[in-house]
């Protein structure tokens, strides 16, 4: 579904991502983990068309999109979850979801208010994580948490074929973690998941397999198993997150 | 109900005023709608897309222009050629100027705008032979409509103001449907809207398209009122003018372009009259007015008319 090759991205002189290369196929559940400033975030911006490449190449379900723009991948069923929230603050969590639904139609119907199938659409995707009851508050009045599971709300809205997840659970408290972990864990089996996640209980309950990144570069690759019982991967992430702690 | 009551009253209005107002009510209201007209599509800019131009008066000037060189080049008062031709001419105006300045964001969109404003106001200034240069253009007839005859001061007024009432209708409905949330979401998180798929550079450039659409109509109609049309109509003063309108009355709001084009109309035309001689500066006082809002209330007028409403259900 996802095919990266040799993927590069340079900042200045510092190489965030440094010649990338990883597939996933239809429905793999990816987890792509690395200590800080490995180039995740850095990986899933360029993915979602943020940030252009300065070379390799991406292609999505067999097309190159390695030169379109973010609202093109968007279009073509690629949705991102942000690291930090990003949502319409002023709008309520329907209106933000329905803004969603809304881009499948195109923006430019301009008489009367949204469809009612649209409304309804938005109200059975905030009761599927967890904010039922809370679809006609803005999204000042939400706690992070219910900001993060609208963020999630949001962008299955677009009916993406594949979803970028960065840090989805990023300071949200243990039960909220548990409860976006079990709301990703239950969506559909068809569904292509890119997941960022600094808890290794999150990457290891969600992900198929495990891409490690190191200053840009894949290090390892495979199933959780075999990534947790890798002595590279040891030396730069877990086991110094073992020391940390 | 009541929006239909209060639009035929002001459609009617020299007609139900004439035996306590002077015609001279009729002339500051049919400005102060033309004004709003003005104020409500740059509002779909500085309000909803957030996209604050200071070049507006361009496709004002553009419409007026438009309007009266058609009804004199082509010797017709009819009101579907030159109204059209000035709504024609602003939109394509409005479509060069904005590609140009759609991708840029806060001040270089400001600074863009003003700089290409003034560059359309220096070629009416210059361009003697068509626009009549610093004479301005004088002597524009009254539109017709077909046989119906808007000559006379109170059918221009009428005619203002259903234009102005089908105006604020279409914004109104705008605004609710998906393009008008469309619009808010690219004022508030452009990056996000084209993640979910939005192409946010031509949702600007429609907007900025149809607003300098709209600016043309008042144009036009202002050009119909005075029957002339002077390059300071495109200037940078009526940029400013229907920018301090909107964000005296609340950007936005429906109401606040409204309310902003009454509190200015009644700066302008009124106050003056009430004063000594030697303190009759509207301009000035509409500035001191001005800066009070931005220091005060940041929400016009619509704000303090709400934050009032709050505290009096409290009580």
């Amino acid at each position: 579904m996802i095919e990266v090759r040799d993927l590069r991205r340079a900042f200045g002189g510092v190489l965030a991502l440094d010649g990338v290369t990883l597939t996933l196929r239809e429905g793999e559940r990816r987890a792509v983990i690395g200590p800080n400033g490995a180039g995740k975030t850095t990986l899933i911006n360029v993915l979602a068309g943020e940030i252009p490449s300065t070379g390799g190449a991406v292609r999505l379900g067999g097309h190159d999109i390695t030169r379109l723009r973010s609202w093109q991948r968007a279009r073509l069923g690629l949705a991102r979850v942000y690291q930090r929230t990003e949502l319409f603050s002023p709008l309520s969590s329907r209106e933000n979801v329905a803004l969603a639904i809304a881009s499948r139609r195109g923006p430019y119907r301009v008489f009367g208010a949204p469809a009612r199938s649209e409304q309804a659409e938005a109200d059975t995707l905030l009761e599927r994580v967890g904010l039922a009851g809370r679809e006609g508050m803005t999204v000042h009045a939400l706690s992070h948490g219910e900001r993060r599971q609208l963020e999630l709300a949001v962008a299955l809205a677009q009916r993406p074929r594949v979803l970028l997840l960065d840090e989805p659970t990023a300071g949200m408290s243990p039960l909220e973690t548990a409860r976006i972990t079990e709301l990703v864990a239950s969506l559909e089996r068809s569904l292509t998941i890119l997941i960022v996640e600094h808890d290794m209980d999150v990457v290891f309950r969600l992900a198929d397999r495990v891409t490690v990144l190191h200053e840009g570069r894949v290090i390892a690759d495979g199933t959780a198993e075999e990534v947790r019982g890798d002595v590279r991967v040891h030396d730069v992430y877990l086991g110094k997150a073992v020391t940390v702690a | 109900m009541l929006v239909a009551a209060a639009a035929a009253a002001l459609i009617t209005f020299p007609y139900w005023s004439a035996p306590w107002a002077s015609r001279f009510a009729t002339t500051v209201v049919r400005d102060a709608l033309i004004l709003a007209i003005f104020a409500l599509s740059l509002d779909l800019l500085v309000g909803r897309a957030g996209m604050p131009s200071l070049g507006h008066a361009a496709f004002f000037g553009a419409g007026a222009y438009a309007a009266g060189i058609a009804s004199q080049r082509l010797a017709t008062d009819q009101l579907p050629v030159t109204l059209g031709a000035a709504a024609l001419v602003a939109a394509l105006l409005a479509l060069v100027i904005g590609v140009l300045v759609v991708r840029s964001e806060g001040i270089f969109f400001l600074m863009l705008t003003l700089a290409l404003a003034q560059i359309v106001f220096a070629i009416a200034f210059q361009w003697t032979a068509v626009t009549g240069g610093s004479n301005g253009l004088a002597g524009i007839g009254r539109p017709m409509l077909g046989g119906l005859d808007f000559s006379a001061p109170d059918s221009i007024y009428v005619l203002v103001a259903i234009t102005f009432v089908l105006v604020a209708l279409a914004i109104w409905g705008l605004t609710q449907a998906p393009y008008g949330r469309a619009l808010i979401g690219v004022r508030e998180n452009e990056r996000r809207m084209r993640a979910l798929g939005y192409d946010t550079a031509r949702l600007r450039l429609s907007a900025f398209v149809l607003a300098g659409t709209i600016a043309g109509i008042a144009g036009a109609l202002s050009a119909y009122s005075t029957r002339f049309v002077s390059a300071q109509d495109a200037g940078l003063g009526s940029s400013v003018r229907a920018f301090v309108t909107v964000l005296v009355g609340g950007a936005g709001t429906l109401g606040g372009p409204m309310v902003g084009s009454a509190l200015v109309s009644l700066i302008e035309r009124i106050v003056p009259s009430l004063l000594p001689t030697e303190l009759r500066i509207s301009n000035a006082i509409l500035g001191l007015v001005f800066i009070g809002f931005v220091l005060f209330a940041r929400q016009g007028m619509v704000g303090l008319g709400r934050f009032a409403w709050l505290r009096l259900r409290r009580r």
